[in-house]
């Protein structure tokens, strides 16, 4: 009831290393769309060793707290019951999709996640570019509802895994669509290519983990167009390789912000306030960008429309430009 | 530690530098062709889609680029196979100087090195 009898991810692992391989190879021989540079590659698969390594020393906390809560539980939801496992995997989903939505509208877990984002590729490793500071950032403590609720720490845990195994195959260029259907049930390779893009209009979106159903929901879903093809990272790219400034130099700007602040409220708006915020508002957040980019494209569809209607006054012969 | 944590983190550094070997060996990096100037604009379009630069200046070995805005400098430089965006105040890009056909600018998180036909700086297209 306390600990998994089997861990989804580490049983996945041999199949993480043989659909990367595949992905270079159809990517190498032109197969389909996939590209991998080497450092890139290297950054991402060493963020995913160190996010372990992270995970072993903190879980400790983790798994003590979890057992606190569980310990003083409502009910007790029996592992074996399937209704329990459906209701799991939802809860479970949904409280993903408020984590990952969090973790990209604060700073202060934003810097925790920046890292899974950094990456201007879009493949397979892509999926293994996992945080070092998820413990520190506390956005685990999201998931101990559902211990206090009944469900047995074993069982969340082991959905914890289903998700993060399922949300690997989803890092590829390689599967353009899946059948109707399941895109509109489910998160895929096209949904979440929207999510890691940094184009204004992507910005924001399609934070499911399994089920895009809550994106749908909560208003935060847009679809990938062929008109703007994704453009991957963040929107300041990272100027280096350098592993352990992609791991903390969110963390350290924060630092640095608070410790230039003149008053209570910059320190909580520059740990709390959406990623970019400034007091005087000379940074980008999302919002801004997305409102310069709808203004650039009410501007180039008003320019598009003067042109085509004829001025007045003008002959039909001036009309057709001859 | 137990021995079997530490045997599976030796099989996970292996695994990754076997990984990271096949992706060097089979090379499967975007093509990064040297930037001409239709490309250098394209690229400031998507980078800089709210300025207006006047001037353009594309490094000698086409990784990069220096764009002027007034007092503004646009930079990009090739980083991996993909490009960096960084603004700087012109003045400070102006002021530096080139050695041995280098060019190295500070900014923020980067330090790029563009190569320059000569050592002559700032070149006749941002002057």
């Amino acid at each position: 009831m306390l600990k998994p009898s089997f861990d989804p991810v580490q049983l996945a692992i041999p199949f993480f290393v043989l659909a990367i391989v595949l992905e270079i190879l159809l990517g190498r021989f032109g197969k389909a769309k996939a590209n991998y540079e080497t450092r890139d590659t290297a950054m991402s698969l060493s963020m995913g060793l160190g996010s372990t390594v992270a995970g072993i020393l903190f879980g400790g906390v983790v798994f003590a707290a979890t057992v606190w809560v569980w310990n003083h539980r409502i009910f007790t939801i029996p592992m074996t019951a399937v209704w329990a496992w459906v209701a799991v995997f939802l809860l479970e989903d949904l409280t993903y999709y408020w984590f990952h939505r969090i973790a990209h509208e604060r700073r202060f877990w934003w810097a925790s996640h920046v890292n899974h984002h950094t990456s201007t590729h879009y493949n397979l490793s892509t999926a293994l570019r996992q945080t070092w500071t998820g413990g520190v950032a506390g956005t685990w403590l999201l998931w101990l509802p559902l211990s206090f609720v009944g469900f047995p720490p074993a069982m969340v845990a082991i959905q914890k895994g289903v998700s993060l195994v399922y949300q690997f195959w989803i890092h590829t260029e390689a599967i353009k669509r899946m059948p109707r259907w399941f895109e509109a049930v489910f998160n895929t390779p096209s949904h979440h290519r929207v999510h890691h893009a940094r184009n204004a209009r992507y910005l924001d979106a399609n934070y499911a983990g399994i089920l895009i159903i809550w994106d749908r929901l909560f208003g935060t879903f847009i679809p990938e167009t062929d008109e703007e093809p994704c453009r991957y990272g963040t929107v300041k790219n990272l100027g280096n390789f350098n592993l352990l400034h992609n791991v903390f130099h969110e963390w350290v700007g924060i630092g640095r912000d608070v410790a230039g602040s003149k008053s209570p409220r910059e320190v909580l708006g520059y740990v709390f306030g959406p990623p970019g915020w400034s007091p005087d508002g000379s940074r980008e957040t999302s919002h801004t960008l997305k409102a310069k980019w709808r203004a650039r494209e009410e501007a180039a569809s008003r320019a598009a429309a003067e042109e085509k209607a004829p001025s007045p006054g003008a002959s039909p012969a001036s009309r057709v430009g001859t | 530690m137990d021995k079997a944590l530490l045997i599976q983190l030796g099989g996970s550094v292996v695994a990754v530098a076997l990984l990271v070997a096949v992706a060097a060996w089979l090379g499967a990096a975007r093509p990064t062709p040297p930037l001409d100037v239709e490309a250098a604009r394209a690229l400031l379009a998507v980078e800089f889609p709210d300025h207006k630069p006047t001037a353009l200046w594309i490094a000698a070995d086409g990784a990069g680029l220096i764009a002027r805005e007034n007092d503004h400098a646009l930079v990009i430089w090739r980083r991996g196979d993909g490009y960096v965006a960084r603004e700087a105040p012109w003045r400070d890009v102006s002021d530096l100087r080139p050695s041995h056909g280098r060019l190295s600018i500070r900014v923020g998180d980067g330090r790029p090195v563009f190569a320059v036909a000569d050592d002559r700086w700032p070149p006749k297209e941002l002057a």
